[in-house]
């Protein structure tokens, strides 16, 4: 018996009218959409390229980078000099269990998705006009841009991106360490 | 066996059902809001879940809030129970889908569920779960619904002869 009310509940969830009128939410819904978007001064074209894209330094940088107002991008070579003159501080934006698995040598965790929290115990000793490189995982992730932009808000002078992130560097077979 | 029936009674009955309903339909709507006011960071979102092809992320991206926004208010409001409930499992049944896809290929992303930080917290298998918990409260809307506290039922019962 529950069997066949179950049955018959299916059936009756399945009935043309109620398919159509979802079908008409859909449709309201999205034509809606589509009016408040061409009428909305926030509204976005409707075909968009979101592709990570590439800078006049034929650097692969994200989408949403601006060449010119945001914090400049450095390639791998600029990353691994730097690295070796041993005066520039990398700051590692990634989750901290990212970042304990693998990281440049000598980098600094700052994930972006924590600042407030780990903010108040990097920052005070990073003096503002020390070069600072911040990277993430590589060029599908941001965090290594806003934390660059942010890092600029606060006065930092001199403020860095490696899009290249973790996977570049560890592709290149570059010096890295594990925290456990 | 006697619990489980009572369970059964309590999950299912009409009052908490229109529980259920009114949970979903202001957590679509408040999840829809965000989505609407920052089109082109949801996109962003949206493009990072890397299922969608190039051309249609960001008609999705300024669409989908919208239609959220409409079911989560027919929920409330008891207009079309079943047909926006139907939706509303719809869509859980999706972002399920998307979800697990990303979270086995371990891919950072981030939900764009209630909010269009583009660097929102990992969320992962409790979303999952979330999803899930939402897919059967909607299920249970569809089945159990019994039209119960609905504007529907109002007119219906306007429309009566009177005797």
């Amino acid at each position: 018996m529950p069997m066949l009310t179950q049955l018959k509940l299916f059936h009756g969830i399945l009935r043309t009218d109620i398919l159509l009128k979802t079908l008409g939410i859909i449709l309201i819904g999205s034509a809606i959409g589509l009016t408040y978007n061409a009428l909305s001064p926030g509204g976005i074209a409707l075909k968009g390229n979101w592709s990570p894209k590439i800078n006049s330094d034929s650097l692969v940088v994200p989408y949403g980078y601006e060449e010119g107002i945001d914090p400049p991008a450095v390639n791998l070579d600029y990353a691994m000099m730097k690295f070796q003159s041993k005066n520039t501080v990398f700051l590692d934006s990634r989750y901290p269990e990212d970042f304990k698995v693998g990281h440049i040598e000598g980098a600094i965790n700052l994930p972006y998705e924590e600042f407030e929290e780990h903010a108040p115990l990097v920052l005070p000793k990073l003096p503002k006009d020390e070069e600072i490189i911040t990277y993430c995982d590589g060029t599908e992730c941001e965090t290594s841009l806003v934390l660059a932009r942010e890092l600029l808000e606060l006065g930092y002078k001199d403020v860095k991106v490696f899009f290249g992130g973790w996977q570049e560097w560890q592709k290149a077979g570059l010096s890295v360490e594990t925290d456990n | 066996m006697t619990i489980l029936k009572a369970l059964i009674r309590i999950v299912t009955d009409k009052r908490v059902v229109l529980l259920f309903r009114l949970v979903l339909g202001v957590t679509f709507i408040y999840a829809s809001l965000d989505k609407i006011a920052h089109p082109e960071q949801f996109a962003r979102i949206v493009y990072n879940y890397k299922i969608l092809p190039q051309f249609l992320i960001n008609i999705f991206a300024v669409t989908l809030p919208w239609v959220e926004f409409i079911a989560g208010l027919f929920l409330i409001l008891g207009i079309f129970t079943e047909s926006a409930s139907l939706l509303v499992c719809f869509l859980f049944i999706i972002f399920i889908i998307a979800t697990s896809i990303n979270l086995f290929q371990g891919v950072d992303l981030n939900c764009g569920c209630f909010s269009t930080d583009p660097v929102g917290k990992k969320e992962g298998a409790n979303l999952l779960i979330k999803d899930f918990i939402f897919l059967y409260l909607g299920i249970m809307v569809i089945f159990f619904n019994k039209n119960f506290a609905t504007l529907s039922a109002l007119f219906q019962k306007k429309s009566l002869p009177k005797r």
